[in-house]
């Protein structure tokens, strides 16, 4: 009964897999109504917290449709024996899934890639020199995933480092866009990640109009890929005024 | 280090010394609460922290709860599959349970470097669900000696403050009340799919299972963990007492107060019969409290 590959027969989902379906005709049309009835243009709603995990210096939790993450920041503290001397801080990330995140149940293991590219999103806006010779760890959890789960991780990471005090220069707001067919859909759900024919996420920090990171995946020509940013950059700006005002929020009410 | 004269207006420099205290001697700061019947957080020594209990938290999954004992945090949640069941038990099916310490729940646990605790906690609570008989692995088939239900009972600790246990053992039965199984049926090629009424209309692909979507729960585990210190007793330690006063015993006891399990592993604190028997009591008054929690859970549910 330990739930270990080797002592339990092979099981198999009852669900229908939709890994090998075909594209659904519908996606190459004009005009399509996205399945929770959103505009093209119109990101899901977000629902953020900070302080979700009382262990932690500091964490946030956030909810953008079915996509549910948390994020917990340890530290600053000592790094591991083996690193070597660094006058500045290091920062340390790892993403992991639960097991039931996805339809089809996972092995709940550490995503690499994801883990590496939250690092480089993050790595600009934080003020290393502020914490020499010692780690910040930032640590996410998916629940559950439901797509753009990489954007939501990023921004909710930067929620929780401002919630454990780590100096930065700015919030870190990430949003994707999907490009399906003739038409480009932000922040969208798996469905619609599943099908995509490219994609585009922006990590940036609204107040400075900086980008920290910037993906495409895909093929895209010129004027689309310009559409496609201008979405993300607006939609980013958006999501740091909300992110903001959760953290003036968390404050205001710890001062009553 | 003057305690008692600390001034009753908040004066900021007798704060930090309490602080610093606390921090270089844990155990005296602790006793001296002790000694007074009280605790650091104004719980006496026999009452648990708040408990809540939120049903139906993952909605990917066919169950799940969320169980949380003061910071304690647990989400728990059940994926039903499909497995062929053995030769020995051709017509029961099967749970498997596991419990994870994520890198999030506590400064402790680092990637790559699992907590010892996960795997202890895992193995007692597959032990307490299978050996308190709540849940009738017979209920579990589908079609004698084809197919029958796998459970797969995940639980991940979110915030790690103590009692993990507990709160692990409440959310996983919550979840069993909230776990609503597929209906199904078997297709053309053997196989067990989700019955659904636009494609499985078909005559000869019945749902097989179109009376039994819900699990019934008789006996049900709770426990409670207490810690042993000196003549003390204390109910639903948090981390920062486990870390300092290490005996701990846990009592398991079903919905009818028979003893499920009861675990003293080691510690420094050898017990007399009088202390055991006081920490039953203990349980005794938290099963009342933890089965009104899960009773109000689940008719919160059904309103909505």
């Amino acid at each position: 009964m330990a739930g270990k590959s080797g002592a339990t027969p092979t099981t198999y989902s009852p669900s229908p897999t939709t890994q090998n379906k075909k594209r659904p005709p519908i996606f190459n049309d004009v005009d399509w109504v996205r399945s929770d009835a959103r505009g093209f243009q119109q990101c899901r709603p977000a629902f953020l917290r900070t302080g979700a995990v009382n262990a932690a210096s500091g964490s946030a939790y956030a909810e953008f449709g079915n996509t549910k993450v948390i994020v917990s920041v340890f530290g600053p503290r000592e790094s591991k024996k083996a690193m070597m001397y660094s006058d500045v801080g290091r920062l340390n990330c790892n993403v992991s899934y639960t097991t039931f995140a996805t339809p089809v149940r996972g092995q709940g293991s550490d995503n690499k890639e994801f883990s590496s590219i939250l690092h480089k999103a993050l790595e600009g806006a934080i003020i290393l020199d502020s914490f020499p010779k010692t780690t910040v760890d930032v640590f996410a959890l998916v629940l559950e995933s439901g797509g753009s789960d990489l954007p939501v991780v990023i921004s909710c990471a930067s929620l929780a480092l401002a919630d454990a005090g780590i100096m930065m220069y700015d919030l870190v707001a990430s949003v994707s866009v999907s490009c399906l067919g003739k038409n480009l859909v932000i922040d969208p759900i798996s469905e619609e990640e599943r099908y995509q024919d490219g994609s585009v996420m922006i990590s940036c920090m609204p107040s400075r109009n900086e980008v920290t990171q910037l993906t495409v995946t895909g093929e895209w020509s010129t004027p689309k890929i310009h559409e496609a940013m201008e979405l993300c950059l607006d939609a980013c700006s958006k999501l740091g005024k909300i992110m903001r005002s959760c953290l003036k929020e968390a404050t205001s009410a710890l001062q009553e | 280090m003057k305690m008692g004269s600390a001034n009753a207006s908040s004066d900021l420099s007798s704060e930090v010394e309490v602080d610093a205290f606390r921090r270089l001697f844990p155990l005296r700061f602790h006793e001296r609460h002790l000694l007074e019947s009280i605790r650091p957080d104004a719980r006496p020594l026999g009452k648990a922290r708040d408990t809540t209990l939120a049903l139906g938290a993952v909605a990917s999954a066919d169950g799940s709860a969320l169980a949380k004992i003061g910071c304690t945090t647990m989400l728990a949640a059940i994926k039903m599959e499909i497995m062929t069941p053995t030769t020995e038990s051709p017509d029961e099916g099967c749970i498997a349970i596991d419990f994870h310490m994520p890198p999030i729940c506590s400064p402790i646990v680092r990637p790559g470097r699992p907590a010892e605790a996960a795997p202890v906690v895992s193995k007692q609570l597959s032990d307490t669900i299978s050996s308190s008989g709540m849940i009738n692995l017979k209920e579990l088939s589908l079609v004698n000696g084809k197919a029958a239900w796998m459970a797969y009972l995940d639980i991940y600790c979110l915030d790690a403050d103590g009692a993990l246990f507990d709160a692990a053992l409440l959310s996983a039965v919550a979840a069993f009340s909230h776990l609503q199984i597929p209906v199904v049926s078997l297709n053309d090629d053997g196989r067990i799919v989700v019955f659904s009424e636009e494609n499985g209309g078909k005559l000869e692909n019945e749902p097989v299972n179109k009376e039994k979507r819900k699990l019934k729960l008789s006996r049900i585990p709770f426990s409670l963990t207490c810690i042993l210190h000196k003549n003390y007793i204390l109910a639903d330690p948090t981390a920062e007492e486990e870390s300092i006063m290490e005996t701990l015993v846990t009592v398991v006891l079903d919905s009818s107060f028979q003893l499920v399990s009861l675990y003293k592993p080691g510690g420094p604190v050898l017990a007399y019969t009088s202390a055991v028997q006081d920490c039953l009591a203990l349980t005794r008054q938290r099963v009342k409290e933890l089965q009104k929690i899960l009773n109000e859970a689940i008719s919160d549910m059904e309103v909505d």
